[in-house]
């Protein structure tokens, strides 16, 4: 993707000064930048930066001292996770935070759980309105497991799989909730560099097919540069860089306190 | 190599997620409920009834309860017996109120009404988790059974403080009361096993069962891919009260037929259930059935042996009954921590291969 | 006055009794994470086997009278031969719940464990009763009893002796525990476990016999506990329901603090009291039985993490 394409899009969610504290410590300080619409945006810094604390406060966990969030042109107002969930915004986690007790396709099916709708007295009865919902959903859930390889483990529980396969699930079930913005905290940690490979074809795929805007916090530099379209640096809580990669990559802020002066 | 889906192939998803995927399993279970409707009703005496199945039945439904609970949405109970006494209760104020009320619908009230008391007391469960919340259900546990205790209202300020349930019949068959037969108590319990058992099968395996599954894995994910907890667990306790208030009803009304709180619905109550669920496996449908038969067989079992084959003193055995009891819910923590039902599913699958061992 | 003031006394009294359950229960929960539902059943144990020891019943005597075998055999034991001997007992229970129980059950979750601890107590509460016969037994080991005169003239206020020598033990155990757990290799090890079972593990401390320890040490907390509570009604089942109130403590005073344990249990034993007093006579009396609970949930409500216990950041 040329960087030259990305002044002409909207701007999705716009993050304007930002401030978070736990107690006397201070996680984020006084962060802005925006993402916009069907961009990768990497955030990266050294350990501690503050990177999964902005992604806890962009999905509501966290709540901010200061500073504000406007989403698809609306400033946002306080909202709790599974609020904030049903606007369209989904996550993997840095530990994978699966169901352990649930299959791979039970695991997916709950991504689709904001847009079931049928009652209780429906769910009692299930043949009937409930079971063609249940159905619809499958379908849906079914194309996503396709399309990530994943059709021979459907009905394992996934406490048993690998983690590589487990990090695929877990963004398979970020993915069934068809988010407009999805965060992925260190979608490759702890991968070999097969399992990358196919972790960035996904992400790639993902931003392509189905159009879902990607925020991602990542520790390995090659693929941040590779895969994203613009990146922002933080360190200790603190924004030090913004910009493609090229840009990033030749910041000297972000070479000394980040990339390293003995690097180059 | 005869148990298993193989040429049983699923062409649609409807299919494919019904309650039993595999053909075995189908024949195995109409088969039962055809012996449970049509045989058993002919064979059933009063020793029978009184001992075993209707124990076994109510005690089934309870199970379920606080499995849904504990075991589906991972929230730990103490105050089972609480709630059980609030449905004998609630069936035994709307039986004397409203005479003319069909006994079907009372005992399904009574549901409604421990699910309402369920979910009040769910409510610290938005705020503490865990052993916390364990404690928390034990306060339903006392105060409940100190309400029905003290207040007379409770029991129509009867002398002895004892509530005891009018008859009532459906179909001119008496269900409750002296008159009622083995076979028609047997069959109104059974009823209500079978269709609540297939709703929470029908619950647990759709939007509200993965709802309550995600909170009980992980809650925070589950909040965060937008799961609201609130609704979630208060769901879980409503559906889990209302099973446990309809085995209260029934434990009142078709089982005794008399009741006082202390001894009926005290705390060593909560804790058989809970044993239930975990003998049974957590988590499990099949479960709650195993662990109620299990919990109401082996005392049984064990008296006939010591008292009628040894000639051992029944407060002794009843000693000895603790202390077996005790070590079986640790052995079978140590050697299977999912149960009787987890048990079962390792011997299909290996049923599934036989004659192969792998 | 007179009257309210007695009954605070009698409140916080009733507290250390609760504190001490709570604190057997407090080190089991911080060196091993076990919600150790079985210390009150743990106490009922402790104090029936001194009690039975001192009026000299045979173990087991009824299981021997059913297989035709002699059971009168036991000679009274002088109590400071019994106390040493509850305590191998207790000692001996600790090896015995670690070799057959907590061996087995290492890195199982929170809540099979602890259901694992209501089995124990199922076990122990029919071990106690196929033991030593489950008739009420006096139990006397000579602590002073009775009303404490001078206050009963000067001020009009009844105190019993007993539970003043209570709340000294209680104090005595705690500067004990407290000393040892500072001083002690042992010590320092059971709180370099609570604090990080993981870095504990990897300096070299063994677990088993950690646990083993500190089983051990809430096995003597219970025997004290079960002492008093036995001096002052008898040794009878109902003890271990009396014992369940420690979990209202626990809850009050964060389930890792042992100054919370007592504190807590200071709370309830005097919230108790006096909601009786005042609540009790318009609501029907009998209210201590659910009391402590709702006082302890509705603290839950408003600090959920107890009194001493810290706040929880909740990471993902």
């Amino acid at each position: 993707m040329e960087p030259e394409t990305v002044p002409q899009r909207d701007v999705l969610m716009e993050v304007r000064n930002i401030t978070l504290r736990f107690g006397g410590v201070t996680a984020i300080e006084d962060i802005s930048f925006d993402i916009l619409e069907g961009e990768v945006r990497a955030i990266i810094g050294p350990n501690g930066a503050g990177k999964s604390s902005m992604l806890n406060v962009i999905n509501g966990f966290y709540h901010p001292q200061e500073g504000e969030i406007w989403f698809r042109g609306e400033k946002r107002k306080a909202m709790k996770p599974h609020e904030i969930a049903r606007h369209g915004i989904a996550r993997t986690f840095q530990n994978i935070a699966l169901f352990r007790g649930m299959t791979t396709l039970d695991n997916i099916m709950t991504g689709r759980l904001t847009k079931m709708h049928r009652n209780m007295f429906w769910q009692a009865i299930w043949r009937g309105p409930a079971e063609r919902e249940e159905v619809e959903h499958r379908e849906v859930v079914e194309r996503i497991i396709d399309f990530l390889e994943i059709q021979h483990i459907r009905k394992t529980p996934v406490g048993r799989l690998p983690y590589g396969l487990q990090k695929r699930v877990e963004l398979g079930r970020a993915l069934a909730a068809e988010p407009k913005l999805l965060l992925l905290d260190e979608p490759m940690a702890g991968m070999n560099i097969e399992e990358k490979e196919d972790m960035c074809r996904f992400i790639l795929d993902v931003n392509d097919e189905f159009g879902a805007t990607i925020a991602l916090i990542e520790h390995d530099m090659g693929v941040v540069m590779d895969i994203s379209d613009r990146v922002v640096v933080l360190d200790y809580g603190r924004k030090i860089g913004d910009g493609t990669p090229d840009v990033v990559r030749n910041d000297q802020t972000v070479i000394d306190a980040y990339l390293g002066v003995a690097h180059e | 190599m005869l148990y298993r889906e193989t040429g049983d192939f699923k062409v649609s998803y409807r299919d494919d997620q019904q309650t039993f995927p595999i053909i075995q399993d189908r024949w195995l279970f109409w088969g039962m409920l055809a012996v449970a409707f049509l045989v058993i009703p002919f064979i059933i005496d009063d020793y029978w009834e009184k001992s075993i199945v209707l124990p076994f039945l109510v005690f089934s439904l309870a199970a379920i309860g606080l499995n849904i609970l504990t075991g589906y949405c991972g929230l730990l109970s103490l105050g089972t017996g609480g709630f059980m006494a609030v449905g004998a209760y609630a069936s035994y104020k709307l039986m004397t109120a409203f005479p003319e009320l069909n006994i079907v619908i009372v005992i399904l009230l009574s549901g409604g009404v421990t699910a309402a008391v369920g979910m009040f007391f769910g409510l610290p469960s938005l705020r503490i988790k865990g052993f916390y919340l364990a404690v928390a259900t034990l306060a339903a546990q006392f105060f409940l059974v100190w309400l029905f205790n003290k207040v007379p209202w409770f029991y129509n300020y009867s002398a002895t403080g004892q509530i005891t349930a009018p008859e009532r019949s459906i179909f001119g068959f008496a269900v409750t009361g002296p008159e009622a037969t083995p076979a028609a108590t047997y069959l109104f319990c059974l009823a209500f096993v079978t269709v609540l058992a297939l709703v929470a099968k029908n619950l647990i395996r759709g939007r509200i069962g993965r709802s309550w599954m995600s909170i009980r894995d992980m809650d925070i994910a589950a909040e965060i891919i937008g799961v609201p907890p609130m609704r979630t667990k208060l769901s879980a306790f409503a559906v889990s009260s209302f099973y446990i208030g309809i085995a209260g009803a029934l434990y009142f009304t078709v089982w005794f037929g008399a009741a006082e709180p202390t001894e009926a619905f005290g705390i060593n109550q909560s804790f058989l259930v809970l044993f239930m669920v975990i003998i049974g496996g957590l988590g499990s449908m099949l479960g709650s059935f195993l662990g109620a038969a299990f919990m109401v067989l082996l005392p049984i079992v064990l008296k006939n042996i010591m008292v009628g084959g040894f000639d051992v003193l029944p407060v002794l055995a009843k000693h000895v009954e603790i202390t077996l009891v005790g070590s079986l819910i640790i052995f079978f923590l140590i050697v299977e921590p999912h149960g009787l039902a987890r048990l079962w599913s390792i011997a299909k699958e290996k049923m599934r291969l036989w004659p192969f061992p792998h | 006055m007179s009257y309210l003031i007695e009954t605070i006394l009698s409140g916080l009294l009733a507290g250390v009794m609760y504190s001490l359950v709570a604190l057997g229960f407090v080190l089991i929960f911080k060196a091993s994470q076990i919600f150790n539902f079985a210390q009150g059943v743990l106490c009922l144990f402790a104090a029936l086997t001194l009690a039975s020891l001192m009026l000299g019943n045979t173990p087991f005597s009824e299981l021997l009278h059913t297989l035709g075998l002699p059971n009168d055999w036991m000679p009274v034991v002088p109590i400071w031969i019994a106390v040493p001997i509850t305590i191998l007992v207790m000692i001996g229970l600790a090896f015995v719940i670690e070799r057959f129980v907590l061996r087995y059950l290492v890195n199982q979750e929170p809540i099979i464990l602890f259901m694992a601890t209501i089995g124990l107590a199922y076990v122990l509460e029919g071990m106690g009763d196929l033991m030593w016969g489950s008739d009420v037994k006096p139990l006397s080991v000579g602590l002073p009893e009775g009303a404490l005169d001078w206050m009963f003239d000067r001020f009009d206020i009844y105190v019993d002796k007993l539970e003043i020598a209570a709340a000294v033990v209680a104090t005595v155990l705690v500067i004990a525990l407290s000393l040892f757990s500072q001083y002690t290799r042992i010590g320092r090890a059971l709180r370099a476990v609570a604090d990080d079972h993981q870095a504990a593990l990897s300096v070299g401390i063994s677990l088993r016999t950690i646990w083993i320890i500190v089983w051990s040490i809430a096995g003597f907390v219970a025997l004290v506990a079960g002492t008093m509570w036995g001096a002052k009604s008898g040794v009878q089942f109902s003890l271990s329901l009396i014992a369940l109130k420690a979990l209202p403590v626990l809850i009050l005073g964060g389930f890792t603090s042992i100054p919370g344990a007592i504190l807590g249990g200071l709370i309830i034993g005097v919230g108790e009291k006096l909601a009786e007093l005042y609540a009790g006579p318009y609501i029907g009396g009998a209210i201590e039985n659910w009391f402590a609970y709702v006082l302890a949930l509705a603290f839950l409500l408003v600090r959920p993490q107890g009194l001493f216990g810290e706040r929880i950041i909740e990471r993902v």
